[in-house]
């Protein structure tokens, strides 16, 4: 082997060892959000502009059929605090978080979104059937961690009402 | 004279040929060729570009129809913060007394309805004037007032209101509220305040405002008027009040009940809400 090689892959293995050090003292973090593309959020913002704005949260009907439902995750709430979908079609979660790192998790399906600040989540769950579930931070993100949960109903996809454009639904417009 | 009818491109190659190791020499040490490099860059740098349009573009394009309903204008940003903090307590203290024969002079309101200031958290107390202003929170009475007031004005006076003590100096006369513990305590708030209810999702009060933890913008309600707190959490679940970043008051107001809502101002007013109470603190005695 001769020195031009050797020294080829000394830098290879230097440069390898580099990455856990950007990620470490998060030097990757500004190309990260670029290769992210339009799913990143200022977490200080949320409610001045933009998808997470107040009447943007809960659930958007999609001219596909599916449904979208924005969320936000903070200290120690989920809001909307009570998310209703219909049943048998997609669902798109949109997801982030104002504060710390939650999960929204569903007790009892395999479904748990991780909610992070500075980031939209994107997840695509499908209930069967109706159904009342309970979502349950399964993050610890401080003193009210135990008690942040919410609700989410799956209801007949007839049952579900039909929003007119640009509205959102809850569990109180069922 | 062969090699002057030779192009750029044709030299080069002929340098090539003849030069099977020509990428391990000079400035093409690693295979590149320098010259392409600028032109690699400014490449790099418009995609960059076109893919930060494309995606603000695509942001704004988002939702179609309604409004955007903005609960508060104040975001808390490092610069808000600053702004919220660096006021000056001595102009306040002099600024202060258009507000004391509401608010009182040390800070403590002689009426239950209206909010006692002392020592309050600064970015609450910012965030409220703020909010007033951009009538974002409605009040016949407050709404003028910090309509008047400048940038300025606002820091000072939150200097001035935080830095008010909230327990009475044996070295002064001053007076405190009457505090009747016994009259405040309640199972029900106790409960509330402590642990808050997981099978409703509530969170324990003291989680957000102290002395367990605080979140941004949360006052304490340690020193809080009773009809205040209870006018506050009546107004925050009927929506009449709805200047809370991303909710978190007017969810939770309104999962209490009415009678739950009145046993927590209670607890308030009577000031058990200085210590820490449950798993992480001391309960109060009976
Ligand atoms: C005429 C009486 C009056 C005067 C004068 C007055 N306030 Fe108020 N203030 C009130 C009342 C009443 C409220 C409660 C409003 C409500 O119920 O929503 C209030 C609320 C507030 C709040 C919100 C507190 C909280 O806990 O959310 C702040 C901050 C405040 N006042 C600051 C001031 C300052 C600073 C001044 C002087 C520049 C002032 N006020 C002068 C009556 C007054
Ligand atoms: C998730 C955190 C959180 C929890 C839990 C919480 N609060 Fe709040 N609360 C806030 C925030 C944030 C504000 C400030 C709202 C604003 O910016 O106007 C607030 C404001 C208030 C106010 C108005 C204070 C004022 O001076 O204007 C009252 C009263 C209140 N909360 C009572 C309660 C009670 C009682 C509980 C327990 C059942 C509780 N809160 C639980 C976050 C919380
Ligand atoms: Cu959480």
């Amino acid at each position: 082997m001769n020195w031009r090689k050797a020294k080829l892959i000394i830098l290879t293995v230097l440069i390898l060892c580099l990455i856990p050090a950007t990620r470490y003292y998060q030097i990757d973090q500004p190309v990260m959000r670029w290769l992210q593309g339009p799913n990143r959020v200022n977490p200080a913002d949320l409610h001045l502009a933009g998808e997470f704005v107040e009447n943007n949260l809960g659930t958007q009907q999609d001219p596909d059929g599916s449904v979208t439902v924005r969320l936000i995750a903070q200290q120690y709430l989920f809001v909307p605090h009570c998310v209703l979908v219909p049943a048998g079609v997609p669902v798109h979660v949109r997801i982030t978080s104002a504060d710390a790192v939650h999960t929204f998790a569903l007790l009892g399906t395999q479904y748990a979104v991780k909610a992070l600040p500075g980031t939209i989540t994107e997840a695509e769950l499908r209930f069967a059937d109706a159904g009342d579930y309970t979502a349950s931070c399964a993050e610890f993100c401080g003193a009210g961690h135990f008690e942040m949960r919410s609700e989410l109903k799956v209801v007949p996809r007839e049952q579900f009402p039909a929003l007119g454009p640009g509205k959102r639904g809850g569990c109180a417009t069922q | 004279m062969s090699s002057s009818l030779l192009s750029a491109q044709e030299k080069e190659a002929a340098v090539r040929r003849n030069n099977p190791e020509w990428h391990l020499r000079g400035d093409n040490r690693l295979g590149f060729r320098s010259r392409r490099l600028p032109g690699l860059a400014a490449g790099i740098l418009v995609a960059i570009l076109l893919a930060a349009v494309a995606s603000t573009t695509l942001l704004g394009s988002v939702r179609a129809g309604s409004p955007d309903h903005v609960p508060s204008n104040v975001a808390w940003t490092a610069a808000t913060v600053a702004e919220a903090s660096g006021g000056n307590a001595f102009r306040g203290l002099l600024l202060a007394r258009r507000c004391e024969h509401c608010h009182g002079s040390e800070g403590f309101s002689p009426v239950g309805s209206t909010p006692n200031l002392a020592g309050m958290d600064k970015l609450a107390i910012w965030k409220q004037l703020e909010d007033f202003r951009d009538g974002k929170r409605s009040s016949p009475v407050m709404v003028p007032i910090a309509q008047s007031l400048s940038p300025r004005d606002v820091a000072d006076l939150v200097a001035y209101y935080a830095a008010l003590p909230i327990y009475p100096d044996p070295q002064d006369n001053r007076v405190f509220p009457e505090q009747n513990a016994q009259a405040g305590h309640s199972p029900i708030a106790f409960r509330l305040v402590a642990f808050g209810e997981g099978s409703r999702g509530i969170p324990p009060c003291q989680a957000c405002h102290g002395p367990v933890g605080y979140k941004v913008g949360a006052p304490s309600l340690a020193t809080q008027n009773a009809d205040y707190v209870l006018n506050q959490l009546d107004a925050f679940a009927d929506g009449s009040r709805a200047n809370d970043i991303n909710q978190p008051m007017r969810t939770i107001a309104a999962l209490l009940s009415e009678n739950e809502r009145e046993a927590l101002a209670a607890y308030y007013g009577a000031g058990l809400g200085l210590q820490p109470v449950g798993a992480s603190g001391i309960a109060p005695k009976q």
